[in-house]
């Protein structure tokens, strides 16, 4: 490994408190708790490589920023079918009828508490981490479209098509029909 | 505004990211318009039930120890020159990352005086934290209400902690415990910041003893801030950013003088 001058204490105090975030993303995005261990360790890794190219500002976003660089080299070597050409468009039916869910299997799963999870782990990784890092991270526009360097029409139009997924997909009906007030 | 244009910002309107002028615009349409106010519930349900129902993976412990491995790997010592308060990294550089409490970060002001003894009770503050994080007994009295809370520290100390809900300011207090900090019992306030839990150790300054200095510090990946007011000190342990640990501080130094 390179041998970096990097200062430890600022090294810390800009990565150390990402860990939980860095790990969610790439817990999310390689469904693993395993290899979200290893990738993160990798993340962590390159980040001490390229530390000097960092001049402070938003910590976070830098860090997720590597975390998701180095989730989707992980991906291409292990899984590389999970990344679809394109923009994933072409998954996206897939991923709103995953597997062929039947209604009865959806009603089982739905039982089970984790129907959202499923749907949500079912979405194109392009759409899920624009979802995970604004609904679970709270990260702003902005700072998704820095981590995930898309534009931010690109943010909007991803997360409006996730929400309108999880809406439709099979194992998650409650939600639309327990609150669509309309005829 | 119309539906069409309603449909369009009505996700940006719900993520908060639009400004004052358009939310009160789709506002007014909304009032109007059962279709698209139905979207909107639409999606704030869907939302609810993302933040209620889907876990947030937290790092295991091994993913900071591994963190802090690398860093160990990697990071070229200073020249003792330079960094001559540093030596402690020193003699802890081949240490095993995550197993010994180590002072990393020093932001000092002054004069540091019996800043070994603070390093001490620094560590300490920190395993009182992941201790009490860790395990099942985080709060003894469950409430943010200060008037709950206070009147129960000080039935079990004998001292009086300042207790103040910071609510407005995205703090709230969730509760109080009876730690244990340099030989004694310590009022302990626990706050949340988004998912994170802060335990903030409060006592009286000791009588005769300085003021210790440093403000903020780093072991084993948590902030710690200090801060003193009206003869009371406290330590804030968290593994939020040091900015937030800082505005807490200073609000309690704040409740503790008024």
């Amino acid at each position: 490994m390179k041998r970096a001058h990097v200062d430890r204490t600022r090294f810390e105090q800009a990565v150390l408190p990402q860990l939980d975030a860095a790990y969610n993303l790439a817990r999310w995005l390689t469904h693993s708790g395993n290899d979200a261990e290893d990738v993160v360790q990798d993340a962590c890794e390159r980040a001490l490589r390229y530390f000097d190219a960092f001049h402070g500002g938003d910590a976070k976003a830098w860090f997720l920023t590597i975390v998701r660089h180095a989730c989707y080299d992980w991906i291409k070597r292990n899984r590389p079918a999970e990344i679809a050409p394109g923009d994933g468009t072409e998954a996206i039916e897939n991923a709103t009828d995953p597997a062929g869910v039947t209604p009865e299997q959806a009603a089982l799963r739905g039982a089970a508490g984790n129907a959202l999870n499923e749907a949500i782990a079912a979405l194109p990784p392009g759409y899920r981490e624009v979802l995970i890092l604004r609904e679970l991270e709270d990260l702003s526009y902005k700072e998704i479209a820095r981590v995930a360097d898309i534009p931010i029409g690109t943010v909007m139009s991803r997360l409006a098509r996730a929400r309108s997924m999880l809406q439709r997909s099979p194992v998650l009906h409650a939600i639309r029909e327990g609150n669509t007030g309309r005829g | 505004m119309d539906c069409h244009e309603s449909t369009a910002l009505l996700q940006a309107y719900g993520d908060g990211e639009l400004d004052p002028v358009r939310s009160a615009e789709i506002e007014r349409h909304l009032i109007g318009c059962a279709e698209c106010a139905a979207r909107r519930d639409e999606l704030s349900a869907l939302r609810a039930r993302i933040r209620s129902e889907v876990p947030y993976h937290r790092a295991p412990a091994a993913v900071r120890a591994r963190a802090l491995a690398a860093l160990d790997a990697t990071v070229s010592a200073p020249a003792p020159s330079q960094r001559p308060r540093d030596r402690w990294s020193w003699l802890t550089a081949g240490a095993l990352a995550g197993s010994v409490a180590t002072v990393l970060a020093w932001f000092i002001g002054t004069a540091v005086l019996d800043w070994e003894a603070d390093h001490d009770l620094v560590t300490e503050a920190v395993t009182n934290h992941t201790r009490a994080t860790l395990g099942n007994r985080l709060i003894d009295v469950a409430s943010s209400d200060q008037h709950t809370v206070k009147p129960w520290l000080s039935a079990r100390l004998d001292y009086s902690p300042p207790v103040r809900d910071f609510s407005a300011d995205g703090l709230p207090l969730i509760g109080g415990r009876l730690d244990y900090l340099d030989g004694h019992p310590v009022a302990t306030l626990i706050y949340k910041y988004r998912e994170h839990t802060i335990d903030v150790f409060v006592r009286p300054v000791v009588a005769g003893k300085a003021v210790p200095a440093p403000k903020l510090v780093t072991v084993r990946g948590f902030n710690v801030a200090h801060g003193a007011a009206a003869g009371m000190e406290c330590w804030a342990v968290s593994d939020v950013n040091p900015e937030v640990l800082a505005s807490l501080v200073a609000h309690l130094n704040r409740a503790a003088a008024e």
